[in-house]
C-alpha cells in the first residue's frame, strides 16, 4: 500500500489512501518496519526473579521467583526521563536510571502461589484476554513408587497434587483452583493443557481422562466434563445401574475422590478407547481382523486440543521415545464418535498440517491477533522454508515425522510480535523464532532484515558486546522474550540451561 | 453546471431512477438511464438460495470428508470405474504398521 519508505511520508499516504479490502491490519503492521528496537542497552541491573512471559494483549510481563513459590507481576511501561540544558535532543548520553529494570517494567504485587511442599512449573501459563485471568500451575514432587491404582495406568509418573491456580491478573486475587492428586498432567510449554475462549481442558496422562473445565467471568472453576473411561455425562450412571441387575461386577464402593474411575475388576475398556477401537474396527473390517487384535494390545498416551468447543478435541497420542507409534485422532466430543485416527508418519495428515496449519492453532475468535502469526500456512516465505527443508531431509518419513510430532500444536506457545511476522522481516530462524526456546548463542549479532525493501537490514539484536572469542570454549544459551506490540525485547543470557541468566539486555527503539 | 448528478449509469430496472430529479430544476436532462437485460437466465442464483458461512473450519472439513470416504462401503472396481467424487488427488496411504 505504502509507495515510500520514510514513516512522515507514511502517515500522510495513510490519511488519503484505504487499504486494499481486508487488508488494514496487514497495512498498519508495516508500519513496524520503520519502528524497530534497534537500541540495545546491555546488563541491566533487574531481580534475581525468574522472567517468563508477557501477556499476549502486552499489558503483564510474568515472572516466578527464584525459589519458584511466588507470583510476580509486572506492568510494561516505557523508559520516561527529563533532560536540563539546552541540547537535550541531540544528548547521545541516556540518564544512568535507563540501566534499571524498574525504568521498563513497574511492579504490580508478588503474591505467594506454591505452598511450602510445592513449586511453581515454571513453563505453564496460559492467559484469558477478555477478562485477563492468569492460569498457572503447582505441583509437588514427583512419587518416587508409584504404584498403579485405581485405573491408573502403570509407565507414568505420579505426583502427589497438581493444582491449577486461576488469578485475576489485574490485582493477583486468586479467583479458584482445581487440585488433581496423584496424577500427572504434563505441564511443560503447555502441553498438557488447553485454553480456547472460557473452556480449559487438562489431560490427566495417569487416568487417561480429559478433563475439561469452564473459566466463568465470576472466576470460578467449573468442571464440565470429564472424557477418558466415560464419554457421556450418564455413561457411569448406565453402567452402573446395569451391572448391579448382571451382579458381576466388583465391588463398586466409591473410589475416593474421582468418580470417573473404571474400577479394577472391569471388564470394560475406558469408554474412549473403545471409540477409538471401533472407528479402527470400522476402517478396516474388510481385511482381517487380526490387525484389530494387534491395535486392541497398544497402549497409548492421550494429548488434546481445541477446534471447536461445540464439535471437537484432538487428541493426540505421543510418546517420548522415537521408537514406539505414536497417533493421532480426532475425536467430536458433541456425538462422542472418533472423526479420524492417524499414525503420525501419515501423508495425508502432513498433506493437512502443511495446508492448514493455522487450524491446528485452534485460534478463537477473540483473540485477533492469533491470525496474524506467520506459519507456513498463511506466509510464502514460511512455506518456502518448510519445502526447502523438506527437499534437504535425507529421510521424507522421518521429516513428516519430526513435523508432526509437534502436534497438536500447543496453546499460546507463539509469540505474537510483528518483528516475528515472515511478511516484514527476514531472520535467522536457528538463532531466534516465534517460540521463546533457550538456543545456543553466537557472538554475532541477529540480524532481521526488510522483506519488501530489499532485504535491507533494518535492526539488528545484540546479545553482548562483540568480543573476540576469548573465552571460545563457554557455550552460551540465550533466549528473547518480545513485548506483543511495543518496540521492546528482553534477551538472556545463560551460561546453561540449568543455570539462572548471567546478563539481561533490553533491546528498545530509543 | 451541475447536470444529472448520476451521469448516464445504467441500470438493469428502467424503473428505478425514475423518480429522481436532477438538482437544477431549470435545466432538466433525461432520468431514464440505459437499460441492459440478461439475455439468458443461466447464471442467475435459485431463487431460494441462502448464503449461509460453514461453521466447521476447513480441517474439520477434511477430516469429516476423508472419514466418510474410508468408512463408506467398498464395492468392485469393475462397477464403478468412475471415482465417487470429482477430486483428483492421489490417496496417500494411512496404514500403521
Amino acid at each position: 500500500m505504502f509507495k515510500t519508505n520514510n514513516v512522515t511520508s507514511r502517515i500522510f499516504e495513510r490519511q488519503i489512501r484505504t487499504p486494499a479490502p481486508g487488508t488494514s491490519v496487514h497495512s498498519a503492521r508495516r508500519f513496524y518496519e520503520n519502528l524497530v528496537p534497534s537500541f540495545t542497552i546491555y546488563d541491566v541491573e533487574c531481580p534475581d526473579h525468574s522472567f517468563f512471559k508477557f501477556t499476549d494483549d502486552g499489558q503483564y510481563f510474568v515472572c516466578f521467583s527464584r525459589n519458584r513459590q511466588d507470583l510476580i507481576v509486572y506492568r510494561p511501561t516505557w523508559l520516561s526521563f527529563s533532560c536540563k540544558g539546552e541540547d537535550c535532543d541531540n544528548n547521545q548520553e541516556l540518564p544512568p536510571q535507563v540501566k534499571r529494570f524498574e525504568s521498563f517494567f513497574t511492579q504490580l504485587y508478588v503474591k505467594p502461589l506454591a505452598s511450602c511442599n510445592e513449586l511453581i512449573c515454571k513453563d505453564f501459563f496460559l492467559y484469558m484476554e477478555s477478562n485477563q485471568f492468569g492460569i498457572f500451575a503447582t505441583s509437588t514432587a514427583q512419587i518416587q513408587d508409584a504404584r498403579g491404582t485405581d485405573g491408573a495406568i502403570l509407565g507414568v509418573p505420579s505426583f502427589e497434587k497438581i493444582t491449577i491456580h486461576l488469578f485475576r491478573l489485574e490485582d493477583g486475587f486468586k479467583l479458584d483452583e482445581k487440585v488433581f492428586h496423584n496424577d500427572c498432567v504434563n505441564l511443560t510449554h503447555n502441553m498438557g493443557a488447553f485454553l480456547y475462549d472460557d473452556l480449559l481442558a487438562v489431560v490427566s496422562l495417569r487416568y487417561q481422562t480429559i478433563h475439561i473445565l469452564q473459566i466463568r467471568d465470576s472466576g470460578n472453576l467449573v468442571d464440565v466434563q470429564a472424557i477418558g473411561a466415560y464419554c457421556r455425562e450418564d455413561d457411569e450412571l448406565f453402567i452402573n445401574s446395569s451391572s448391579q441387575l448382571a451382579g458381576n461386577r466388583g465391588d463398586l464402593v466409591d473410589n475416593g475422590t474421582n468418580h470417573d474411575q473404571p474400577n479394577s475388576n472391569n471388564s470394560f475398556l475406558s469408554g474412549i478407547k473403545q471409540r477409538l477401537l471401533s472407528f479402527i474396527f470400522r476402517e478396516i473390517w474388510s481385511e482381517e481382523t487380526d490387525q484389530t487384535q494387534r491395535v486392541q494390545c497398544l497402549k497409548k498416551k492421550f494429548y488434546f486440543h481445541f477446534q471447536d468447543y461445540v464439535d471437537l478435541v484432538i487428541l493426540k497420542a505421543s510418546r517420548n521415545t522415537d521408537q514406539l507409534p505414536a497417533f493421532f485422532a480426532v475425536y467430536n466430543m458433541e456425538t462422542t464418535e472418533i472423526v479420524a485416527f492417524y499414525q503420525n508418519a501419515a501423508d495425508e495428515l502432513y498433506l493437512l498440517f502443511e495446508r492448514f496449519c493455522d487450524h491446528f492453532h485452534a485460534t478463537s475468535i477473540n483473540s485477533m491477533y492469533m491470525n496474524f502469526i506467520s506459519s507456513h500456512s498463511n506466509n510464502i516465505h514460511a512455506l518456502e522454508q518448510l519445502k526447502s527443508m523438506k527437499n534437504k531431509a535425507t529421510s521424507i518419513s522421518q521429516f513428516v515425522k519430526k513435523m508432526l510430532s509437534s502436534l497438536p500444536l500447543n496453546c499460546q506457545s507463539m509469540s505474537p510480535s510483528p518483528y516475528f511476522d515472515q511478511s516484514l522481516f527476514r531472520f535467522d530462524e536457528k538463532l531466534i523464532s516465534a517460540t521463546n526456546r533457550p538456543r545456543q548463542s553466537t557472538d554475532h549479532p541477529i540480524r532481521f532484515n526488510s522483506r519488501r525493501q530489499g532485504d535491507i537490514l533494518k535492526f539488528k539484536i545484540k546479545t553482548g558486546p562483540e568480543f573476540g572469542s576469548a573465552d571460545g570454549r563457554s557455550k552460551k544459551y540465550s533466549h528473547f522474550l518480545f513485548h506483543p506490540v511495543w518496540p521492546l525485547a528482553l534477551s538472556f543470557i545463560q551460561p546453561s540451561l540449568f543455570l539462572p541468566p548471567s546478563a539481561v539486555n533490553i533491546h528498545f527503539r530509543r | 453546471m451541475m447536470g444529472y448528478m448520476l451521469g448516464d449509469l445504467p441500470s438493469f430496472d428502467p424503473h428505478n431512477f425514475s423518480q429522481l430529479r436532477p438538482s437544477d430544476p431549470s435545466n432538466p436532462s433525461k432520468v431514464v438511464p440505459t437499460t441492459y437485460r440478461p439475455t439468458h437466465s443461466r447464471t442467475s442464483p435459485p431463487p431460494d438460495q441462502v448464503i449461509t458461512t460453514e461453521a466447521k473450519n476447513i480441517l474439520i472439513r477434511n477430516f469429516y470428508q476423508r472419514a466418510e470416504e474410508k468408512l463408506r462401503p467398498k464395492r468392485a472396481a469393475t462397477e464403478h470405474p468412475t471415482p465417487e467424487h470429482g477430486c483428483k488427488q492421489p490417496r496417500a496411504s494411512t496404514t500403521w504398521s
